[in-house]
């Protein structure tokens, strides 16, 4: 065995922790727009929401020292920005993708402009549990410290896919989102079901974005999410709306997220912005291949709007 | 048939219709209609599209609130607010255009509809109930399978064991048999008729087809522009008097001069055409085909069986899969170009929908085959409004549409004015191939026979005219050659002269055998 | 222009000033409710972008590449389809305007800048070219795709300006070669604005007559209307559509051109500086005309040019723009409801027809 062969075992190590490290706020916004998209909206606007929700998670936790607290108002405000989707795409003719990208220009800019006041304070972090105690190399040290966040999205990816399958709540969203006309039928409360479910989506982007402020990179600036909000909706398609395959998926998004630090750490750095580029290039690959020009998108709600 | 459930019901209610007037707009669409529904009666709903049979359920049903007249159960008055209301009061409605969830289970679609769902459901004894429930049924559907995957006839099946067991004991059904076949719909009328003898539940049968009303009703209400026309017993009636009352005491017109037909050149010829419908399952199947110029071939069917994604190949809004396709001899791809030069037209269902473009004017959309030809363009490029403009002043006239003028956007036209529209367009200059669908769905008696008329005169004048119907009298009455079509494939084939209902009718039937 | 035509006209314009008015009203309370004066606010957001000629320069200078990148959302929006891509497009637009001019060194200047104009137009038209192939033949999303395209240009384009044609020379700030002096576009003589503003005005005119007047223009109107109708019609639907998502791009890419020539002489993150994403709203607050582009992005180009004032004046952050911009967004996106809705522009006697 070479020098070489241990510098990409170190790689795989350094991607396997990146991808668990990075995976959370993808899993987390994915999730929250499975539910909206369960109810039959898109909201493109969650990389605004994400952008708040890392906005004003840091800002809590710097105020108050409570980062917990800090996850929490970030999925309040996330809630509350998703409110104002919720509402405007209940209006008649509003173009849910359209309010998406504006949510997406406001939050971003309501972000920056109320962050700007935290980009040099520090925050306390977020808490990770080590499970690396088997281990003395420090590469998988560092890989096997795992935020409660991700252990939380875990657990929330199988409860949703338990409450959409079994619960009234889950079935009513997925009625609504499937079919209009079976929801009226029904006597469901259309708006109010997919007022709820974009809310509860924008709570959840809201918890992604804490995570990104909070704990990796754990800093709050402009320049901290980049389209993990936007690639979500590519994320959910390549899940098929399955809550499940939302975790595997952020896994993966993860992985190729990690690719371009993984590599600079074993000295690697020679196109570095094209390796930072692989999840796009992934969502991009993803939504060519699980798209045709026949079919609708197999497993999508059929009142998605972004199922043409 | 197998036994009939024990339905552990109490009796069905009686409900009395009194002075029901509703009105959108300055638009009266039920205008103090009155009558009773004893219970345990099959009670036919009779009347035209447009009629108010719908209206009059709907507020039956909570959906709409009458602007008069009250709702009496079992002889209480009682206002409904809601569907959901009116399931408490023992009314279900199924409805025509399917009211299930097309990717939950049957299990899932039968759950959803109870009134006291769980917040947590407990699948293990929900599933045992229905399994129990399902074995008391008549008709019996895996509870396990997706419906997206049912057949109409299945899906209609799971509409009305939802009602069932929602212990619905007034049960509205609206047109339920538009998507059946001859089999199906006997089946299922059938039972519903069996436990209306046992007094076990009233039916309401919203339809326009004598034939069933006649086999299964035991009294009749007609409806005609949202007057009530006439009711009895159905015993009492004969068919003219229905059709009579449904119509009025205009004669229903059929006109139509026919010439000798069939002898001509070959000008729609399709071999083994293969269609996927929107799912990626085979719609058409190697279907075989052939219209010569002067004829009408007619395909007659249930929907649902490829008639539509047929029309929607030669409109060139669907892939074609395998086969060919052939105009006049020549291979056929649907270009604008070739469709000038062989001078193909189309008139599909829904053609608001389907033909037209709903933010154009009447003038715009009367321009859509011709726009990039002179005068109303210069070299193929420049447009020229005005000369636009004119020549749907012309077609308008010609046409009679009623439309405020050219300028008016299509979308406030009428479903009569707007098929007007699209056939003006369509056959201005003739047309050596027409390809047409459902054409008279949904207009008035004096617009049908018009339409008719008008593709009669494409067929004399030389036109191949291919003519797909759900309305067998529709089929009878303009072709000169019949086909039938089941399940994306001709089974059967006829001329006018030798055909018989009761084979076409067997025939359309046939997918089950 | 017929009678209906004018009518809905009126009523956009209505719409539109009165969803501007009640943008304003709630914009007014949050910077009320920061502690600022409203009307002070208003009055520096009209100083910082109309009240005098430095401050119409800086308008207008903004507004040259918001004519261009909403035109990369508003002509594929013609034929039915929701592009955002014009961020991207007017990335690759740049770096390959940057490329064309290295290479063509001391070329005349006139054949030069063309030169450089149609490879920003090549490289944006393909861009989005492809966004609109893709949807045609693979059913990709285009929304997602354009979006995703976005933030591929731009990595692509700091891959090459931090490596492959990176200018090593420049020292406080990362960027490309510079294109020679040469080949660079000044300002036009009347106005202390390039000449991109010309550019700009004038391509949306072109395209308001080729759209409004032509059968192209008519086909196209015919697909976005109703794909349906359209391949009723025998249209060539894929090429239309892959057509105009390709002069969409172009026009973004057009925009990247001017951007290097005539602002930055070179490729750098100045050139993503969110003009694709403010250009979509220009597209949806002209309700995708081209001609109404033109004014709608003079407005929204002021309200960018005061971002700097705002922020020297009041001490407000220079995302203050991009907060009014998302707010200005989505109450035209609500305001949406309202059409139909005012008797005033129903011809009544329409309806009973």
């Amino acid at each position: 065995m070479d020098a070489g062969d241990i510098s990409w075992w170190s790689v795989l190590i350094a991607v396997i922790g990146g991808a668990i490290r990075v995976s959370t706020p993808y899993l987390f916004v994915s999730l929250g727009e499975t539910l909206t998209e369960k109810s039959g909206r898109v909201n493109l606007g969650l990389e605004g929401v994400l952008v708040v929700g890392a906005m004003s998670g840091y800002a809590t936790a710097v105020l108050t020292g409570e980062p917990w607290l800090g996850v929490l108002v970030a999925g309040l405000a996330g809630a509350a920005l998703s409110l104002v989707h919720a509402l405007v795409c209940s209006l008649p003719r509003v173009n849910d993708i359209a309010v998406g990208i504006s949510l997406f220009i406001f939050g971003t800019g309501l972000a920056f402009f109320l962050g700007k006041p935290f980009i040099n304070p520090s925050a306390p972090r977020l808490p990770d549990i080590d499970f690396a105690w088997w281990s003395s190399s420090p590469q998988v040290q560092s890989a096997l410290k795992i935020n409660i966040l991700f252990i939380a999205g875990f657990i929330l990816a199988l409860f949703m896919a338990w409450a959409l399958k079994t619960t009234r709540w889950g079935l009513m969203l997925r009625t609504v989102g499937d079919s209009e006309e079976a929801a009226k039928a029904l006597g469901y409360n259309i708006l109010r079901v997919r007022m709820l479910g974009t809310v509860a989506g924008g709570f959840l982007a809201g918890v992604g974005g804490s995570y990104l402020s909070l704990y990796f990179p754990g800093t709050w600036n402009e320049g901290l999410s980049s389209g993990q909000g936007l690639m979500a909706v590519a994320l959910v398609i390549f899940a098929r709306w399955d809550p499940v395959r939302c975790f595997y998926a952020s896994l993966l998004f993860g992985g190729a997220t990690a690719l371009g630090p993984a590599l600079q750490t074993v000295g690697i750095t020679t196109n570095y912005y094209l390796y930072g580029a692989a999840p796009y290039f992934l969502t991009l690959a993803v939504l060519i291949y699980s798209s045709s020009p026949q079919k609708a998108l197999e497993g999508a709600p059929g009142e998605v709007s972004i199922n043409r | 048939m197998t036994d009939l459930p024990n339905l552990d019901f109490p009796p069905p209610p009686e409900v009395e219709i009194w002075k029901l007037t509703k009105h959108f707009g300055a638009f009266t669409a039920l205008d103090d209609v009155s009558f009773k529904i004893d219970p345990g009666s099959f009670h036919a709903l009779l009347g035209e599209n447009g009629a108010g049979k719908s209206t009059l359920v709907k507020c039956l049903m909570g959906s709409y609130r009458a602007d008069g007249g009250s709702i009496l159960i079992d002889g209480k008055e009682t206002v409904i607010t809601s569907p959901r209301q009116a399931q408490q009061q023992g009314l279900g409605m199924v409805y025509q255009h399917f009211t299930l969830i097309p990717s939950m289970t049957v299990a899932e679609n039968l759950i959803l509809g109870e009134p006291d769902l769980p917040q947590v459901m407990n699948w293990a004894k929900a599933r045992a109930s229905l399994t129990a429930f399902m074995a008391k049924m008549p008709f019996k559907l895996d509870l396990d399978r997706l419906v997206s995957s049912l057949s109409a006839g299945e899906k209609q099946k799971l509409e009305i064991l939802k009602q069932l067991r929602l212990g619905s004991r007034f049960l509205i059904l609206d047109e339920p048999t538009s998507v059946l076949t001859p089999d199906e719909a006997d089946q299922i009328l059938g039972l519903m008729r069996r436990l209306t003898d046992e007094k076990r539940i009233s039916v309401v049968l919203i339809s326009h087809k004598l034939r069933e009303v006649e086999s299964y009703a035991d009294e009749v209400t007609v409806l005609r522009q949202g007057k009530h026309a006439g009711q009895g017993r159905v015993a009492e009636l004969n068919r003219s008097d229905m059709v009579r009352m449904m119509v009025g005491d205009e004669p229903s017109t059929t006109s139509s001069t026919r010439d000798t037909a069939g002898n001509g050149a070959v000008v729609l010829a399709l071999q083994g055409l293969g269609v996927e419908n929107d799912k990626g399952l085979p719609a058409v199947r190697s279907l075989d085909l052939a219209v010569r110029s002067g004829e009408i071939v007619g395909i007659a069917g249930i929907s649902g069986n490829g008639q539509t994604e047929l029309v929607e190949v030669l409109a060139g809004q669907r892939a074609l899969l395998a086969g060919a396709l052939e105009v006049s001899g020549k291979p056929y791809y649907r270009t604008r170009s070739e469709m000038r030069t062989h001078r193909v037209k189309l008139l599909p269902e829904a053609p608001l929908q389907n033909a037209c473009v709903r933010g154009m004017s009447v003038a715009e959309n009367l321009s859509l085959r011709l726009y990039d030809e002179p005068p109303m363009s210069l070299a193929g490029f420049w447009l020229n409004r005005a000369a636009m403009r004119d020549r749907a002043s012309k077609l308008i006239g010609q046409f009679r549409i009623k439309t405020q003028g050219p300028d008016a956007p299509i979308e406030t036209l009428s479903g009569g004015n707007v098929q007007r529209t699209v056939l003006a367009r369509e056959l201005a200059d003739g047309a050596a191939l027409l390809i047409v669908q459902n054409p008279c769905f949904g207009l008035d008696l004096k617009a049908v026979a018009e339409i008719r008329q008008r593709i009669l005169d494409t067929r004399n004048a030389g036109g191949a005219v291919l003519l797909l119907s759900e309305d067998l009298d529709e089929i009878m009455e303009l072709s000169d050659r019949i086909l039938v079509m089941s399940e994306g494939q001709i089974v059967y084939e006829t001329t006018r002269a030798a055909a018989k209902v009761q084979d076409i009718g067997h025939h359309m039937a046939k997918r089950d055998i | 222009m017929n009678s209906s035509g004018l009518l809905s006209s009126a009523e956009a314009v209505t719409i539109n000033v009165a969803a501007f008015a009640f943008t304003m009203a709630i914009f007014g309370v949050y910077v009320a409710a920061l502690g600022h004066n409203p009307v002070d606010v208003y009055y520096v957001l009209y100083l910082g972008s109309f009240a005098r000629q430095i401050s119409i320069e800086s308008t207008l200078t903004n507004a040259a590449p918001l004519m261009l990148t909403a035109l990369c959302t508003a002509i594929p929006a013609r034929a039915g389809l929701l592009v955002i891509g014009g961020e991207g497009a007017l990335v690759v637009g740049g770096v390959a305007t940057v490329l064309a001019g290295v290479a063509l060194g001391d070329a005349p200047f006139l054949p030069g800048v063309a030169m450089m104009c149609l490879a920003g137009a090549l490289a944006g038209g393909t861009w989005i070219g492809l966004v609109g192939a893709l949807r045609q033949y693979r059913g990709v999303n285009e929304t997602i795709s354009s979006l995703l395209l976005n933030y591929i240009a731009i990595a692509l384009m700091y891959h090459l300006i931090t490596g492959p044609i990176r200018d090593w020379e420049r020292v406080l700030k990362t960027s490309s070669w510079s294109i020679p002096e040469s080949l660079r576009v000044g300002e036009m003589e009347f106005i202390g604005v390039h000449w991109g503003l010309a550019a700009g005005v004038s391509v949306c005119l072109i395209l308001y007559v080729i759209m409004r007047r032509t059968t192209f223009g008519f086909g196209v109107d015919i697909l976005g209307g109703n794909p349906r109708a359209a391949q009723m019609a025998g249209l060539p639907i894929n090429r239309m559509v892959i057509l105009c998502c390709f002069i969409g791009g172009a026009m973004a890419g057009i925009g990247g051109a001017f951007e290097v020539m005539a602002v930055h002489g070179f490729a750098s993150e100045s050139l993503a500086v969110g003009f694709g994403y403010a250009g979509i709203l220009v597209a949806f607050l002209s309700r995708q005309n081209p001609a109404a582009i033109i004014v709608l992005a003079i407005l929204l180009g002021g309200i960018t040019a005061s971002g700097g004032l705002l922020q020297r004046r009041f001490d407000l952050p220079d995302a203050t723009t991009q907060v009014l911009q998302g707010l200005l967004f989505m109450v035209v996106l609500a305001s949406n409801a309202a059409y139909g809705r005012l008797s005033v522009f129903q011809p009544a006697s329409w309806r009973t027809a």
